[in-house]
C-alpha cells in the first residue's frame, strides 16, 4: 500500500478542514479522571491529535448505542410507526486498530450477512473513519497482536495515521479516503525511507515474542466440545453479572426492544442486551433455555472465537481487553484462550 | 431498501375465544399497498402492539385466498394480556413472515403422524390444514394432541373434521378429565403405541412444551421412526425474527433464522433434545 506523509502541524489543518464538511467530529478526548472516550470535538477542539493507550468505550456506542430511538410511535391506536432516522455526517478520528476491525465485523453481521439493519447501515454510510495505529501497547492485558487486529489496520478506514518522529504516515484504504487526499493535496508529502523502517521496527517491537493465536484450532475444538467442563464451571462461579464485558466488548451485537408511551404517542428504543443477563432467553412463559451461568459465558466465548471463525473466517475477539480489564470475577479470555490451546 | 423492523398494519377481522386463556386473532393487512401476506406452513410472525413492543408467533391456519391469517395468543405475560384486551376492528403491527417452513417437499406420497401438546397444535395447523387441503399428495395421516384439562383444547370444531378424514385419525386425549370426557387419560406418549403406521418411512412432526418434545422424541425412536424423519419446532425467545438481535442463538443458528422447524439429527447436532 502506498504511503505518504503528514507532519502533527500540517494535521492540526487539515482536522480543521474535514470539521467543516461533517457534523459531528468524533475524536479521543479526555473527561474527568483523565479517562479517554470518543465525543464530538466539532465545537470544542478538545480532540487528542495522538494519544497513548484506548478510549474506555469502544466506537460501537456511536452505530448501536445503549439506548437508541427506533420508531416515533405518532398513534399508538393506529400503531403507527415512523422510522428514526439519523442523517448525521459523522467523521470518526484516532479509532484504534482493533476497534476498526471490530467495526469490521460488526458492518459484516448487521450489513453484508443476510437482512439488512437499515438503521446501522445509514449509521455507517454517513461515517468516515481516520484509523491511528498503535505505536505500542497500551495495556499489559491487551493481545490485539495476537489476534491479527493491531497494530496496523487492515481493512475498514478510510485513512489510516501511523505515528513516526516527525509525523505521521497516511495509507488510503478507500475512494472516500483517496478523495480527502486529493482535496488537501499541498498538507501531504512523500515518505522517506526511515519512516519505513520506523514502521518496520514498531510492529517488532509489538510483536517482540509473541506468537499468533491458532485461531483455526481453537475454534475446532470448541466446536468439538472438547474444553474441559471444569473450564466452563470455573468461568460460570466467576461471572457475577455484571454485564461489563458486553457493554464494553466492540464486537456485541445483541439488543432488546421496548416501547415508552406517554398517552397515545410515544417512542419506540432498541437498546443493548446480552448472553450474561439470566433473562437474556427468557420465554413469555417464564421458560429459560439455558439458565445457568457457565453456559452464558460459554455463549459469549463461542460466540466470538467459535462461530464468527466460522462464519466470517476469523475471531469476533480483537484482543482489546476490555472485558479482562472490567471483570469483577477476573475472567480472562485470553487466559481461556491460552489453556484451551494448551490442553 | 425496506426497513425491516417497520410493522406493517393488521386489522382485526374476528376474534375466537379458544380457551380460557387463549384467544384465536384472525387478522388481514389493513393497508392495500401491503398486498396479501404470503407465508409457508411452520413460519412464524413478529406481532408488535405499540407500548409492549413486540413478540414472536406462529402463524395457526395456512395461507388463504382472501390474505387472512390466523394467530392463537395464549395469556401469559404483559403483551399477550393487552392482545387479549383488544376487539374487532383494532389495529396491530406486524412485521413478517420469517423462519423455515417445513419440509413440504420431502413429505409428498408419505405418511405424517403430528404430535401436539397444549397450544403447540397451533404451529403444527397450518401443515395439517394444508395437507388436508391436498389430500392426495399424502399417505396416511395421524395426529395425537394431548391438552391439559378438556376445555384446554384448541380448533375444537375443526378437530372433528380432522377426525372424520379419510385413512386419518385422530387422537386426543387430556392429565386431568372431568366428568364429560370419556376419552382417553394422560400425556400424549400414552397414545402413541395405538398408532397404524409404519415407523420406517412415516415422518412425525412434533409441537409442545420442551418436556413433552424431549420424551415423545425419545418414545418415537423407541418405536422405531428414523431420526431425520422426525421434526420438531424450537421454542425460543425471537425478538427480532431476522438474525440481528441474538436471543434465539444456539451453537451458531438462530433459531429464527435456521428454524424454528428442525428435524431431530439438526437438533442433536445443536446439542439440544428439546
Amino acid at each position: 500500500m502506498k504511503r505518504l506523509f503528514i507532519t502533527a502541524e500540517n494535521l492540526c489543518i487539515l482536522i480543521i478542514k474535514l470539521k467543516r464538511d461533517c457534523d459531528e467530529f468524533i475524536a479521543p478526548k479526555k473527561e474527568h479522571l483523565d479517562d479517554i472516550i470518543f465525543g464530538d470535538t466539532k465545537d470544542d477542539g478538545g480532540e487528542l491529535l495522538d494519544y497513548e493507550g484506548n478510549s474506555i468505550i469502544s466506537t460501537r456506542a456511536f452505530f448501536l448505542p445503549q439506548t437508541e430511538p427506533f420508531f416515533e410511535i405518532s398513534s399508538a391506536k393506529n400503531s403507527d410507526f415512523v422510522p428514526i432516522e439519523d442523517k448525521k455526517k459523522r467523521l470518526f478520528y484516532g479509532i484504534r486498530p482493533c476497534d476498526v476491525k471490530a467495526l469490521v465485523l460488526m458492518k459484516k453481521f448487521f450489513i453484508e450477512d443476510g437482512f439488512v439493519d437499515i438503521p446501522y447501515k445509514q449509521k455507517v454510510e454517513n461515517s468516515t473513519f481516520i484509523a491511528l495505529a498503535c505505536a505500542k501497547r497500551c495495556l499489559e492485558k491487551s493481545f490485539c497482536h495476537k489476534m491479527d487486529a493491531g497494530p496496523l489496520a487492515k481493512e475498514g478506514f478510510d485513512l489510516q495515521l501511523i505515528p513516526v518522529s516527525r509525523g505521521y504516515l497516511v495509507e488510503v484504504g478507500s475512494k472516500k479516503g483517496s478523495q480527502i487526499i486529493k482535496k488537501n493535496k499541498k498538507l501531504f508529502s512523500n515518505t522517506k525511507t526511515q519512516d519505513e523502517k520506523e514502521i518496520k521496527q514498531m510492529i517488532k517491537n509489538f510483536a517482540e515474542k509473541v506468537k499468533k493465536i491458532d485461531y483455526k484450532r481453537l475454534a475446532r475444538i470448541m466446536k468439538e466440545d472438547k474444553v474441559g467442563h471444569k473450564i466452563w464451571d470455573d468461568l460460570g462461579l466467576r461471572c457475577v453479572i455484571c454485564s461489563g464485558c458486553i457493554t464494553l466488548c466492540p464486537t456485541c451485537s445483541c439488543f432488546s426492544v421496548t416501547d415508552r408511551l406517554n398517552g397515545d404517542r410515544g417512542v419506540r428504543f432498541r437498546y443493548c442486551d446480552g448472553c450474561p443477563y439470566v433473562g437474556f432467553t427468557k420465554m413469555a412463559g417464564g421458560s429459560i433455555p439455558q439458565p445457568l451461568h457457565k453456559d452464558h459465558i460459554r455463549r459469549f466465548f463461542e460466540h466470538k472465537l467459535n462461530v464468527d471463525v466460522e462464519r466470517y473466517g476469523m475471531p469476533s475477539c480483537v484482543g482489546c481487553a476490555r472485558c479482562i480489564q472490567t471483570c469483577l470475577g477476573n475472567i480472562n479470555i485470553q487466559k481461556f484462550i491460552d489453556e484451551v490451546l494448551a490442553s | 431498501m425496506t426497513n425491516e423492523y417497520l410493522p406493517k398494519k393488521a386489522k382485526i377481522e374476528r376474534i375466537i375465544e379458544e380457551t380460557p386463556d387463549t384467544k384465536t386473532f384472525v387478522l388481514r393487512l389493513k393497508d392495500e399497498s401491503d398486498g396479501v401476506l404470503k407465508y409457508k406452513p411452520g413460519q412464524f410472525l413478529i406481532l408488535s402492539l405499540a407500548g409492549y413492543a413486540e413478540a414472536p408467533f406462529t402463524f395457526a391456519s395456512c395461507q388463504s385466498k382472501d390474505g387472512k391469517f390466523e394467530v392463537s395468543v395464549r395469556k401469559v405475560g404483559s403483551l399477550t394480556n393487552a392482545l387479549h384486551q383488544l376487539k374487532e376492528k383494532e389495529i396491530v403491527g406486524i412485521r413478517g413472515p420469517y423462519g423455515n417452513s417445513l419440509p413440504l417437499d420431502k413429505m409428498k406420497r408419505r405418511d405424517l403422524l403430528f404430535v401436539a401438546g397444549g397450544c403447540g397444535v397451533a404451529p403444527l395447523r397450518p401443515l395439517i390444514q394444508y395437507v388436508f387441503k391436498n389430500r392426495k399428495d399424502y399417505g396416511r395421516v395421524e395426529i395425537i394432541y394431548g391438552c391439559r384439562r378438556p376445555k384446554d383444547i384448541f380448533y375444537k370444531d375443526e378437530i372433528k373434521s380432522w377426525q372424520n378424514n379419510p385413512n386419518s385419525d385422530m387422537h386426543l386425549t387430556v392429565d386431568e378429565p372431568d366428568e364429560s370426557w370419556s376419552g382417553a387419560c394422560g400425556v400424549v406418549c400414552v397414545l402413541l403405541p395405538k398408532i397404524k403406521m409404519n415407523p420406517k418411512t412415516t415422518m412425525v412432526f412434533l409441537c409442545g412444551p420442551s418436556v413433552m418434545i424431549k420424551f415423545a422424541i425419545k418414545d418415537v425412536l423407541r418405536l422405531g421412526f428414523r431420526e431425520q424423519n422426525i421434526y420438531a419446532s424450537l421454542e425460543r425467545y425471537m425478538k427480532c425474527g431476522i438474525g440481528k438481535c441474538g436471543h434465539c442463538y444456539i451453537k451458531g443458528k438462530y433459531v429464527c433464522l435456521d428454524g424454528p422447524n428442525f428435524s431431530y439429527a439438526e437438533m442433536k447436532k445443536l446439542g439440544i433434545e428439546s
